[in-house]
């Protein structure tokens, strides 16, 4: 084990991991803990609760009044997040690939589905990072009001979506079982790395944007349940 | 303390509350939406317009005194110190926001950037740093409690003034019962629909007079107007102030309502402020609007109407205190529909209304003019335009100034007024209506 291995696959989890759960609990209870005397409420508004929510979250209907191409951008660009998220599951746990046999679909089938749909949301992702990243370099509305943060955030995601990308399309391609059995060594305190270096890339990126997650303005994943209660609320 | 220390402070605060303050400090993820909403940003596409640019010369400070990122990367985080120079465009910047809210209504995060304009001014204002026009606003409504500075000899006046014309109208004495302690209505409008378009005034007392109840209601000599411009300095201290003896005189009126006129913010701070924020706790009466009321009686076929008295093309421009901050929206056009013969919507309307560029105490600085009628109402002057209509009815004497300056500068040929205006002119009175043609406006 290399001294970069050993950090990339065993102390920066750790690390990475530790950071993010403490900062965004302190950042989310922070937030709940800080008094609102008063309503603001805007109209129209039916009220705030957990439908609306779970609407807003999904489908964010207030950009699609506001900005219709930039709707389509970060709707897409999210839904592939939330797809490709899905789909690392199955690198933390084999529960998904039991209850997908349990429907009758053989291993062979799993492996394909996997790489088709795992592959198009790959896809998606490096087309509309880049899109969003075009587009505040290029729109004047955009581009004036963004600043180090911005392209940051923008640059991490897609280091992280091009080595995920490369995994899955580069010239060595992954072993599922390897990277199950690295991740679950991790959470039985037992160590090894990984000998693939297009997983060691991936997780080196990934790593590194858990770890400034809850820094950033990427906590807007779940700030904006809080902002917009705050002027739904009726 | 230097200005520094003032503005630093201020901003530290922020941490410690209220919630939706700090995470507008947190939760802008920069796309630009509220850009393309904007009225401001509509008229003149400058950076200095753009609503997040605008609010970052807060955030950036807040950013850096009290966030980790802030304060170990400074500029790379958008963090950015207190300094003199950028703080010396404050007043302009600030007072370039006319606190409309469409922002909040398509920002993703649901960001509204009113909050953070007015906090501000709130800070500006500490500094003695709110624009004179405005401070000089404020000081005469503390002292007359009024915002025109007006005596109660002069009210007096112009309201017997409004009778007679009445009395010409229709032949008939209605009343504006002033000071009439027991009364169930205590109606409440801005100044200017008693002092300078009258016919509001004469619409709310025709109502009363078509429904038997012209003894039901009253004025005060003490305190008609509802305007409080604390509200858009940011002060709450004069908010509250200017609030109080209206509060004071309702409860020795002894009323069961307060009926607040045709202006929205006087409207958003009576009710949704002062009465949901029971800043002088549990009240003897209830808070009501001119125009809901008025449209509860048109519902249930309680008034009648000549609509030929309003032939002319008539639109709504929805104030935005009145349709964002309180909902109200479909009484006016049920007023307006009712009395006129031709009513146009514009689009978009309601609730998603553009502001007609003079909100947030905009209307009344005359430094302004020139930035309200070529850059912040553009987008009013298209959408009234649009509709073809030659008299736009606004529920706000803000909104009112501003539309009727804009509509002489862009040379429209558009006449301005109220909702109850055109009411006056159609509603029947003893099955007739108005015998007037030609209106002072």
């Amino acid at each position: 084990m290399t001294s970069s291995e050993l950090l990339v696959g065993v102390v920066l989890p750790y690390i990475a991991m530790t950071a993010f759960v403490v900062g965004i609990t302190y950042r989310f209870s922070n937030w709940s803990k800080t008094p609102q005397p008063g309503k603001l409420t805007l109209y129209p508004t039916k009220g705030w609760d957990t439908s609306t929510a779970v609407r807003e979250a999904i489908f964010f209907p207030n950009l699609y009044k506001g900005d219709r191409l930039l709707w389509v951008l970060a709707w897409s660009f999210h839904a592939a997040l939330a797809f490709a998220f899905l789909g690392h599951v199955r690198v933390v746990t084999g529960q998904l690939d039991s209850a997908m046999l349990a429907l009758g679909l053989s291993t062979a089938n799993i492996a394909t589905l996997s790489a088709a749909a795992g592959g198009a949301a790959g896809i998606v992702l490096v087309v509309a990072a880049s899109a969003l990243l075009c587009r505040r370099l290029l729109l004047r509305r955009a581009r004036e009001i963004s600043g180090g943060p911005d392209f940051l955030a923008l640059l991490l995601l897609v280091a992280v979506i091009a080595s995920g990308d490369l995994m899955r399309f580069g010239s060595t391609p992954i072993e599922l079982a390897e990277t199950r059995a690295w991740v679950i060594s991790l959470f039985t305190f037992s160590p090894m790395v990984p000998t693939n270096p297009a997983v060691l890339l991936h997780a080196f990126c990934a790593e590194l944007l858990i770890l400034y997650l809850p820094l950033s303005k990427l906590m807007h994943f779940g700030g904006l349940f809080y902002t917009l209660a705050l002027v739904r609320r009726t | 303390m230097t200005n520094e220390e003032s503005v630093v402070n201020a901003i530290n605060a922020i941490k410690k509350g209220p919630k939706v303050l700090k995470l507008y400090m947190d939760a802008c993820v920069k796309c630009g939406t509220c850009a393309s909403v904007c009225p401001i940003y509509y008229g003149k596409q400058e950076p200095e317009y753009n609503p997040a640019r605008r609010s970052d010369l807060i955030r950036s400070i807040y950013k850096k005194h009290n966030t980790l990122a802030g304060r170990l990367f400074g500029g790379l985080v958008g963090a950015k110190d207190f300094d003199e120079a950028t703080f010396a465009q404050w007043q302009e910047r600030f007072y370039s926001c006319t606190a409309c809210r469409r922002c909040a209504q398509f920002c993703p995060m649901g960001i509204d950037n009113s909050v953070i304009t007015r906090k501000a001014r709130t800070i500006l204002d500490g500094l003695g740093m709110t624009p004179k026009s405005l401070q000089k606003v404020v000081s005469i409504s503390l002292e007359k409690r009024n915002t025109d500075g007006a005596s109660a000899e002069a009210f007096k006046a112009a309201v017997e003034f409004i009778e007679e014309e009445m009395l010409e109208e229709h032949g008939t004495p209605i009343r504006i019962p002033i000071d009439v302690v027991g009364a169930d209505y205590f109606y409440l409008p801005p100044s200017g629909d008693v002092l300078v378009n009258l016919e509001a005034t004469m619409g709310i007392a025709k109502v009363f007079y078509a429904l038997g109840m012209g003894d039901k209601w009253t004025m005060s000599s003490k305190c008609f107007d509802g305007a409080n411009y604390g509200l858009f300095t940011g002060n709450d201290v004069h908010m509250k102030a200017i609030n109080e003896p209206v509060v004071q005189e309702a409860k020795r009126l002894g009323v069961k309502h307060l009926f607040m006129g045709e202006c929205g913010h006087a409207f958003r701070v009576m009710q949704r402020m002062m009465e949901a924020g029971k800043w002088w706790g549990s009240l003897p009466f209830k808070v009501i609007n001119c125009m809901e009321w008025t449209a509860e009686q048109i519902n249930a076929g309680k008034l009648q109407f000549d609509k030929t008295q309003n032939p002319e093309p008539v639109t709504y421009h929805d104030p935005c205190n009145f349709a964002k901050s309180c909902n109200i929206i479909e009484a006016p056009r049920i007023i307006l529909k009712a009395s006129c013969a031709d009513f146009r919507d514009m689009t978009p309307n309601g609730a998603h209304n553009w502001c007609c560029g003079g909100g947030g105490g905009l209307a009344a600085m005359n430094e302004l003019k020139e930035f309200k009628m070529t850059v912040s109402g553009i987008r009013k002057r298209d959408q009234i335009k649009d509709t073809g209509a030659t008299y736009v009815a606004a529920a706000c004497s803000n909104c009112k100034r501003q539309l009727t300056q804009l509509m002489e500068h862009h040379e429209t040929h558009v006449t301005v007024g109220g909702v109850h205006d055109l009411l006056s002119r159609a509603i029947l009175i003893d099955g007739k209506a108005a015998k007037r043609t030609n209106y002072l406006q």
